[in-house]
């Protein structure tokens, strides 16, 4: 089942790579700015939910350290939307980014334990994947503001450092095998 | 007691970033009672730890914190928010 939500967040943030090949043209700054903005809240969200809910301290610690950083990223994107006067800008990606966190937390809030911990772990693993690759195959390439664009190459190497370290919970939890 | 040679200049600083979730340099060797500054650039905090020596808590975005290096010995260091994240200072 866990499937399923992984391959929902994966999927919207393909789909955003996937539309801008076919339409020759990508997002707008408006709308790399909206997603970026709902990447951080949806996993905000997701680490809420995991400190008050996980079963082991590394995993409470770990969504305590989403909650912080994303919360970080979001600042700065913040500020930087503000300062340069963009209004982020709704669309199919950052919407269904969304609903992807939406499904992830109302799934996650039916498990317990060592399953709780298993599947948000798997989900950050795979998210944080997600968003990689959205930022090297979408979000950066179409930035045409280069602060916007700057802010993103220098907010990519936290994503990297989290998918690592969710990768090593994730193998020290044992993998769930689906 | 009037003033000695040796507090008369601060003792030499040495500088280490943390930028794009790495330190930099990631070893630094410093001679016994240098002073050592880690400078956060990044948008997240971080933490310079080395097990039982020193350990400068979270450091907030744009915070720095400074430690003077006073045992010799190479000790390896962490951000415990981010263990993937090392370094190591070399204390001559």
């Amino acid at each position: 089942m866990n499937r399923t939500l992984k391959t929902l967040a994966l999927s919207a943030l393909t789909a955003a790579a996937l539309t801008a090949h076919a339409q020759g043209s990508g997002p707008t700054d408006p709308q790399i700015a909206a997603i970026v903005v709902t990447a951080n809240q949806v996993d905000i969200d997701a680490g809420k939910l995991a400190k008050s809910k996980a079963h082991s301290k590394q995993v409470k610690d770990f969504a305590q350290l989403m909650i912080t950083d994303h919360t970080g990223v979001n600042k700065s994107a913040s500020e930087l939307v503000h300062k340069l006067n963009v209004k982020p800008e709704d669309n199919p990606t950052s919407e269904s980014l969304k609903k992807g966190g939406e499904d992830n937390v109302a799934k996650l809030k039916t498990l317990k334990g060592a399953d709780f911990d298993r599947a948000y772990v798997d989900n950050e693993v795979t998210y944080h994947q997600a968003v990689i690759d959205a930022l090297d195959k979408t979000l950066i390439p179409n930035a045409k503001n280069e602060e916007l664009k700057a802010l993103m190459v220098k907010v990519r190497p936290a994503f990297v450092a989290h998918l690592e370290h969710a990768k090593q919970l994730q193998a020290s939890l044992g993998k769930s095998g689906g | 007691m009037g003033l000695s040679w040796a507090s008369a200049a601060s003792p030499p600083s040495h500088t280490i970033t943390i930028e794009d979730m790495q330190f930099s340099p990631q070893t630094l060797t410093v001679k016994r009672g240098d002073r050592v500054v880690w400078v956060n650039k990044d948008l997240v905090p971080h933490t310079a730890t080395a097990a039982k020596v020193f350990d400068s808590r979270s450091m907030p975005p744009k915070a720095s914190w400074s430690y003077v290096a006073r045992k010799p010995g190479r000790y390896n260091y962490i951000c415990t928010l981010h263990p993937t994240m090392k370094g190591t200072l070399v204390v001559e």
